[in-house]
């Protein structure tokens, strides 16, 4: 039972590597969004925070149809990109997108209450003994936040791992293409293919565990510190 | 140096304007009166709304010629009340955090890391985790991280508020050395008389936002008005005192103070050469110039008045009636009764005026 098919590898595989590029790339935008929202006040702060975290509590087949709406080739933004060679609908690029939109508002938050944690006196000294503001980011603010930034973005590749409604309408259900590991068990139920299903099932279980037990273990020590 | 500033608080308006030359020169103050703040426009930490801040001909802050640099550009070394060593990193890193300071900011002095670490004694400390410092160990390097920044001008945010008694004593000697070794000047805030009167050359004494005071700690410390300003307008008698006679009957106690005094209080249930304090405020003491006759009050001293101070429609007047009094009267009190330095008076004081601590 343990020695999996060439087509559960496959989709395990697609999954974490999908997943993982989509953590990467949130993670620099993630950490600045978090950083503003955590460090600079301006006005319609809350009115940006909240569409930030949306995705959150928004059901996430509305998210899929407006990123749908917004990357499909008839929007101004599909066209633009597609004008470059660029499709992000119904293909690996379609899965990343809606990852990403979907997991961003885990990191921001995880990383935005990080960086409040940071003592700001600490950042003040630091400037006072001649750091340069990115120095002082670098050295200062992201060492004391980084239990928390790395803690979100395990919590945001989890979430990636289990995105289903955005990313079936934004990248479809296509087997060898844009099939996940959530895709593809709700595949195998419908076409009746149980053992199939509980094979991934198993292999979600152990990932999503991993992921959630690591960043809950680092969020608890970043508290004792 | 030159300070102007105006910033607005919460409760009140920081407004301070002197201008200074000492090697230490302290902010005294109760605290919520701005010290803080003041260090922090000094640093660059905050915003000023007007003002002027110029260090050694060096200008840091001027609204009218739209200077305002940065921090970093200011050169100026700054110890928070906390420490605010960097948590993550070694004793070493954090010393050597400012030492990337490029040195030609007109910085005259160069230490090394060895002799700032030799002066703190914290060369055993290097290697360990800042989280493992005491209280006393903590501020010393944020004192050494401080200087080897090369500052021109070293700001203390009440260095040893966090530290109980025996442990300010013990890092007093290191600021003083600071002070001695370095040549940098120091601004040092604190609510701690006896620190000012131990380094300070001058102070600044400042209650919501506004200077009270100024000039050689001595002088300034030692005026009673210039106290009573800061302690909310009150002026208090404090004496230690040991009971030599109770009068339960009576309703009265005979105490002896530390000058050998004999005072007559309220009756308290205290055992014979248990020491306690006792308070009169300057306001409950009558002046005479003659011994009155038939009346009820339990003390009347002979004295004489050592010193009179007048501000601001009030008159202290420093009594040596065989301990030292502050009385406080009116001027016209003091004109009426042609009070001088050196005229000899009477104090007249109801045993009930006093309150035992």
């Amino acid at each position: 039972m343990f020695i999996l098919s060439v087509e559960t590898w496959q989709i395990t595989l697609f999954s974490l590597a999908v997943g993982l590029a989509s953590t990467l790339v949130i993670l620099p935008l993630g950490i600045l969004a978090a950083w503003f929202f955590a460090r600079k006040e301006w006005p319609l702060k809350s009115v940006v925070e909240t569409f930030v975290l949306l995705p959150l509590v928004m059901p996430p087949v509305s998210t899929g149809l407006i990123l749908l709406k917004i990357f499909g080739r008839r929007s101004p933004v599909g066209r633009w990109l597609y004008d470059r060679g660029i499709e992000i609908v119904f293909n690996w690029k379609g899965v990343l997108v809606a990852m990403a939109v979907m997991s961003f508002p885990l990191l921001v938050r995880a990383a935005r209450a990080s960086f409040s944690e940071v003592n700001p006196r600490l950042e003040q000294v630091a400037a006072t003994l001649g750091a340069s503001p990115v120095r002082i980011f670098f050295v200062i603010t992201i060492p004391l936040a980084l239990r928390g930034i790395v803690a979100g973005a395990l919590l945001a590749f989890s979430r990636a791992l289990g995105e289903f409604g955005a990313t079936i309408l934004l990248a479809g259900n296509i087997p060898g293409k844009t099939q996940t590991l959530s895709l593809a068990i709700f595949n195998f139920v419908q076409l009746g293919k149980d053992r199939e299903a509980y094979i991934l099932l198993g292999i979600t279980v152990v990932l999503a565990f991993v992921s959630v037990w690591s960043s809950e273990w680092l969020l608890r020590s970043q508290k004792r510190a | 140096m030159l300070l102007r500033c105006r910033i607005p608080l919460a409760e009140f308006e920081l407004d301070i304007d002197v201008s200074f030359d000492a090697r230490v020169t302290s902010i005294f103050g109760p605290s919520g009166s701005g010290k803080t703040t003041l260090l922090d426009a000094i640093a660059g930490l905050r915003r000023v709304s007007e003002g002027e801040i110029e260090i050694d001909g060096k200008v840091l802050f001027s609204s009218p010629r739209g200077i305002d640099l940065s921090p970093q550009e200011r050169s100026v070394g700054y110890v928070p009340q906390e420490g605010a060593l960097f948590p993550h990193l070694s004793v070493k890193k954090n010393i050597l955090f400012g030492g990337k300071r490029n040195n030609d900011s007109g910085t005259t002095q160069a230490f090394t890391m060895e002799h700032v670490v030799d002066v703190l004694e914290i060369r055993s400390l290097l290697d360990r985790p800042v989280t493992m410092l005491s209280g006393g160990e903590s501020q010393r390097v944020a004192l050494a991280r401080a200087i080897l920044s090369h500052p021109q001008l070293l700001l203390l945010d009440e260095p040893l508020a966090a530290l109980d008694v025996g442990l300010k004593e013990k890092i007093l000697p290191y600021l003083a050395r600071v002070r001695d070794e370095f040549c940098v000047p120091i601004i040092y805030v604190t609510h701690n008389m006896s620190e000012v009167l131990t380094l300070a050359d001058w102070v600044f004494m400042i209650r919501r936002g506004r200077l009270i005071a100024q000039g050689i700690p001595r002088d300034v410390l030692g005026s009673p008005l210039a106290l009573s300003k800061m302690e909310e307008d009150t002026i208090e008698n404090v004496f230690t005192v040991a009971v030599v006679d109770s009068d339960r009957e009576g309703g009265r106690s005979k105490v002896r103070t530390e000058s050998d005094l004999e005072l007559f209080i309220p009756y308290v249930e205290e055992p014979a050469h248990r020491l306690f304090q006792i308070r009169l405020s300057a306001d409950d003491i009558l002046v005479g110039t003659q011994r009155p006759e038939g009346i009820s009050a339990g003390n009347v001293l002979p004295g004489k008045i050592s010193k009179i101070e007048s501000l601001d429609g009030q008159a202290v007047l420093t009594m040596d009636a065989g301990d030292v009094f502050y009385v406080r009267l009116t001027p016209s009190a003091v004109t009426k009764l042609s009070l001088q330095e050196g005229t000899p008076v009477f104090l007249i004081i109801k045993a009930r005026s006093f309150r035992v601590l």
